[in-house]
């Protein structure tokens, strides 16, 4: 059982800026069981740090984005709660319309698909999009990778629904990619607002969004590094090698596989995407500090340079 | 030492006092103090910005730490006598396989439940707790009342702190 009025002392003493050490002092002195359920508390407490990862978490400061924060209090109330409740709703009215229809891309293949209203969608390989005959605002990202070119209408904003998370644009270029594990976001023009019914986290060009295993997390992105694929590169900056191999795969067709060891490793460049995989490996193995062995129809990745069998 | 702080420390002696005996400390309260002078004395802390805020948090620190090191010897004992452990293990020894895996899922299971409660609880909390920001500051840039930052960061620790408590007695 958890002391709740301790708690909230552990959480209120743990404030930087707390000040109220008088208020602190006669609660403790109201009982002396106060000040061992304060200990017990403050201890666990402070053993939370052996399992919560402490990433970095960036947030966007409202106070750059006057339009965004005016709207804000309007969309928190009632919360999360109304939020799911939207996406349910959003999901169902998908399920039962008849005119929605689904886009898939091979492996290797990008389509460009241009709404009636102007918005053009680029797919790229290895994904799954669908897409509402009736709604030129309506985007859902099922699986894979596309570019985002919208034409802003404030009155009727383009939304793109991945998962349960919906991306709301505010006149934008942007990217996102959606794999079994992670959802990730950036945004090279204009601004998209991320779930605008909940957390309302703004994301303007430059920024970057992921949802993974190691939760939701704001990041800085190059503009030009913002759905590279269009252009035939690959530009990263501090990203899991696992991260790449999967864009890879996508852009070139391709299955890639990785020894243990290589996961933890993390590239920033540049990778020029080739059609012909060995002349693409040949290139990008070894500034990834790795070297690329085809193994029937896939590539494996594993540590150490040059050509190895 | 700070002049400023020394004076703070005199006029405040106390209250400072009042709060090491409510805090526990009893008859060790007198001998606290001295240290918290005798520390204060010994380093050259240059201007602190809220002095007073700033002498209750160092006995509120010197408290936890006493705390701990009990709680410590207390367990080591317990160790002792169950047997658990013949040889002492060393903190800086690498941790076992079996032992890493299950530090591992520990992992996986916090990020799960902190996942669970929802974007807007989890960024409060790891805002507050990892990155040590105000819940003033998280409240102005999420753009909501400190109230919903209280209750977010509450259920947050409720949930996180409940985890723990399972995995201890598991």
């Amino acid at each position: 059982m958890i002391n709740e009025e301790a708690l909230g002392w552990v959480i209120q003493t743990r404030d930087p800026e707390f000040s109220d050490w008088e208020g602190f002092t006669a609660w403790l002195e109201a009982d002396p069981a106060h000040a061992s359920a304060y200990d017990a508390l403050m201890l666990a407490d402070s053993e939370l740090d052996s399992f919560v990862p402490s990433e970095p978490v960036a947030l966007p400061i409202a106070a750059n984005d006057p339009g965004v924060r005016s709207r804000r209090p309007l969309h928190w109330i009632g919360g999360g709660a109304v939020a799911a409740a939207l996406v349910a709703a959003v999901s169902l009215g998908v399920a039962n319309r008849s005119d929605i229809y689904s886009v898939t891309t091979r492996p290797g293949e990008i389509r460009t698909i241009a709404l009636d209203d102007g918005t053009k969608v680029e797919l790229n390989g290895d994904t799954t999009m669908r897409f509402d005959r009736k709604d030129a605002r309506f985007a859902a990202l099922d699986a894979g990778e596309a570019a985002f070119t919208v034409r802003h209408d404030e009155a009727n904003p383009f939304r793109v629904t991945v998962g349960d998370a919906v991306f709301e644009d505010a006149g934008t270029v942007f990217n996102i990619v959606r794999t079994k594990a992670a959802t990730r976001i950036g945004v090279s023009e204009g601004k998209v607002i991320y779930n605008p019914q909940a957390e309302a986290i703004a994301l303007p060009a430059g920024r970057a969004l992921a949802d993974d295993a190691q939760g939701l997390r704001v990041m800085d992105i190059a503009p030009a590094a913002v759905a590279s694929w269009r252009q035939g590169q690959l530009v990263y900056s501090n990203a899991p090698v696992t991260q790449v191999a999967e864009d890879a795969a996508r852009s070139l067709g391709l299955t890639v596989q990785f020894t243990p060891q290589v996961q933890a490793i993390r590239f920033t460049g540049t990778l020029q995407l080739d059609r012909d995989p060995a002349r693409f490996f040949a290139q990008a193995a070894p500034l990834m500090g790795l070297s690329a062995v085809r193994q029937g129809d896939a590539w494996l990745l594993k540590e150490g340079n040059g050509p190895q069998n | 030492m700070a002049t400023g702080l020394s004076a703070i420390f005199m006029a405040n002696r106390p209250a400072l006092l009042r709060f090491l005996r409510a805090r526990g400390a009893g008859d060790d309260a007198e001998d606290l103090l001295q240290d918290m002078w005798m520390k204060l004395e010994a380093k050259d802390l240059g201007p602190v910005s809220d002095p007073l805020p700033y002498l209750y948090r160092m006995a509120n620190n010197l408290m936890l730490d006493r705390y701990r090191s009990a709680t410590r010897r207390e367990r080591r004992e317990q160790d002792w006598a169950e047997g658990a452990g013949g040889v002492m293990a060393d903190p800086t020894e690498d941790i076992a396989v079996d032992d890493r895996m299950v530090l591992n899922e520990q992992l996986n299971e916090a990020r799960a439940v902190l996942r669970d409660l929802g974007p807007r609880v989890e960024l409060v909390f790891r805002r507050f707790r990892i990155e040590g920001v105000g819940q003033r500051v998280i409240a102005d840039e999420l753009g909501v009342s400190l109230t919903t930052v209280e209750k977010d960061l509450q259920k947050a620790y409720r949930a996180m702190l409940t985890l723990k408590q399972k995995m201890d007695t598991e």
